[in-house]
């Protein structure tokens, strides 16, 4: 019994690499289409993957990542015991969690809200208005940002009219979080929406119809049709979401803080911007990253075992 | 109306346009804010008069940025690197897309995996930086254009749309002698257009509002991307770097320098504007809901 299996699997094996010869022979040029997205992977994707190690390292430029000595945990320590690791770590944290908190239900109701509309008309021309922020840029958004809350700005018109005194809000910590969220959302809401109005579509119109004939209203066929329609997307955005609790991006920020809100806006991303490319502290900086990428990694991970076991939703 | 209504309904129809309304002209002000400013008299906007439209009538707004020669040097400089930026994506996450397409594509699998990782797992910026630095990109054209030219979404992307077209067409191209390169640039990619638009137009409105590598990895005034001009006239008070707004008021007293920085933002999103009528139209498609699902 047995050779006769050992045979069979050397012949699975041979018949395996004729295919294979037979393949690059005869199809050689898909080999070749592969080739230049590989070489563009290993070096701008891997490279810079295998260049993390020099978070262990005392980096210099001459010796390179390999050469160069290793020190252990040394750049970490050093990030835990400095001055500004709890405050940028307070202040992702605070924004992340402002952010999501705020911004991430919004998409969800405007899109149930949009499910709503009954004219096609009206809903496209709505898509259309809300997707728009969309597509500007992260300077003109700073810069309509900067220009309505400055003094003689919109921000404060409005201010005043309530009797307020006008005040220069980018220079205000209190306000930094607010115009930094609010703006946001202001720009994702739309977009946002657009995942979960996709999952509706995909809602057949029969069940809402059944749902009538049995006397549901509105309330209740937007409860039992269409939230269960979109649970399924919410719970992986919202782990996906979660992972990225301490990656508050530094676009916007490297843009809005000045030194007045320093305090409040200094986020990690921002931080290693500032000392990695502008201070050259290179393998400190990149243990920083190194560091967000694993907390992100357990976040993700445990949100999505819990998800799993709660919901049934999960990423894997 | 097939059923009878409820007052409740009723009601909650009416607070839901008239919320969709209040949220639109929220998304819309901004930007009618910003076109009355660049056009407003200079004396209106300093006794704060402007509201969604224009007080007075002022171009020297326009006049003056359109005259800057930094501008249109932006603009030059955005459209080359949108321009080969775009034609570089496309045309090698077809490259990769199409073989991976192919069911019996033996190393399928391991290109796969190959390209998933990098979806997950990344360098992150120093690294990056350091590299860039190490291949001597910096201050180059290649540094606006590589960077994020292949992303794993993508090349998936374009595998499932690629999937969906027959693969009989594929075997009878074989059959008629044509070989895989033939195949993909006569036969898969005239038959995927609205793929091809949608991702092109994304990957242009991408590479016109990127203004951070130009940040890291551009020195010269000569090669900066329009975001980089817009950031300088915008944000003046950044100390380090020199006033262009003052330099542009000197020759122009009858200006407001809102007028100035609000005409240039018009000026930038202008293109986009132009675009994003065509992206629309693949909205309505149902390429990009497609996609995103997937």
């Amino acid at each position: 019994m047995k050779p006769a299996v050992i045979s069979c699997k050397n012949q699975s094996d041979i018949q395996r690499k004729n295919k294979l010869y037979k393949q690059l022979l005869e199809h050689w040029q898909l080999y070749v289409m592969v080739l230049p997205a590989l070489i563009y992977l290993i070096i701008f994707a891997y490279k810079p993957m295998y260049g993390v190690i020099i978070a262990f390292k005392d980096y210099s430029m001459r010796k390179g990542i390999l050469g160069s000595d290793w020190v252990g945990f040394i750049n970490f320590t050093r990030l835990f015991s400095s001055y500004w690791f709890p405050i940028i770590l307070k202040n992702t944290v605070t924004i992340s969690l402002l952010s999501l908190i705020v911004g991430f239900p919004a998409p969800i109701l405007l899109a149930l809200m949009v499910n709503e509309i009954k004219s096609e008309k009206i809903k496209r021309t709505f898509q259309t208005v809300s997707y728009a922020p969309h597509f500007i840029s992260t300077v003109v958004i700073v810069g309509m940002i900067v220009e309505f809350s400055s003094v003689d700005g919109i921000f404060n018109d409005i201010r005043a009219t309530f009797g307020l005194d006008r005040i220069p809000l980018m220079a205000k910590k209190e306000y930094f979080r607010t115009l930094y969220v609010g703006s946001g959302i202001w720009q994702g809401l739309g977009w946002g929406s657009i995942i979960y109005l996709a999952a509706l579509s995909g809602v057949s119109p029969t069940l809402y119809d059944v749902a009538d004939i049995d006397g549901a209203n509105r309330w209740q066929k937007m409860i039992h049709i269409t939230w269960p329609a979109i649970k399924p997307t919410t719970t992986i955005l919202l782990i996906l979401n979660l992972g990225g609790i301490l990656g508050v991006g530094f676009q916007k920020i490297l843009l809005m803080y000045n030194t007045n809100v320093m305090e409040v806006a200094d986020v990690i991303s921002t931080y290693v911007y500032r000392e990695g490319i502008q201070g050259a502290r290179f393998e400190y900086t990149t243990a920083i990253g190194l560091f967000i990428s694993a907390i992100s990694f357990v976040f993700v991970y445990s949100a999505n075992l819990i998800s799993r076991k709660v919901s049934e939703n999960s990423l894997w | 109306m097939r059923y009878k209504r409820s007052a409740g309904s009723t009601v909650f129809d009416v607070l839901n346009y008239f919320f969709m309304i209040l949220l639109s002209i929220a998304m819309l002000y901004p930007f009618l804010h910003v076109l009355s400013l660049s056009l407003s008299d200079p004396k209106l906007i300093t006794r704060g008069r402007v509201s969604w439209y224009p007080q007075g009538v002022n171009v020297e707004g326009y006049k003056i940025i359109l005259g800057s020669s930094q501008l249109w040097t932006g603009y030059r400089n955005t459209i080359i690197y949108a321009g080969l930026g775009t034609l570089l994506t496309l045309v090698f996450t077809s490259l990769m897309a199409y073989p991976l397409s192919i069911r019996d594509f033996v190393g399928r699998k391991f290109v796969t995996i190959f390209l998933t990782i990098t979806m997950f797992f990344s360098g992150g910026m120093i690294p990056t930086y350091l590299l860039i630095k190490k291949l001597k990109l910096i201050n180059t054209i290649w540094v606006m254009v590589l960077p994020g030219c292949i992303s794993a979404y993508n090349v998936i992307v374009f595998r499932s749309f690629f999937q969906g077209i027959s693969g009989e067409l594929r075997e009878s191209a074989y059959l008629d002698g044509a070989n895989d390169i033939v195949i993909l640039f006569k036969i898969i990619l005239p038959l995927s257009k609205a793929l091809l638009a949608t991702f092109g137009l994304f990957t242009i409105v991408g590479h016109w509002n990127a203004w951070f590598p130009a940040l890291m990895y551009l020195n010269k005034d000569s090669m900066y991307p329009v975001q980089m001009v817009l950031r300088r006239i915008l944000f003046v008070s950044s100390a380090s770097e020199t006033s262009d707004l003052a330099a542009m008021r000197i020759a122009q007293k009858q200006v407001h320098s809102k007028n100035i920085q609000m005409a240039t933002i018009i000026v930038t999103i202008i293109p986009i504007l132009c675009i994003y009528p065509f992206i629309q139209k693949h909205f309505a498609k149902g390429v990009l809901v497609g996609s995103l699902k997937g």
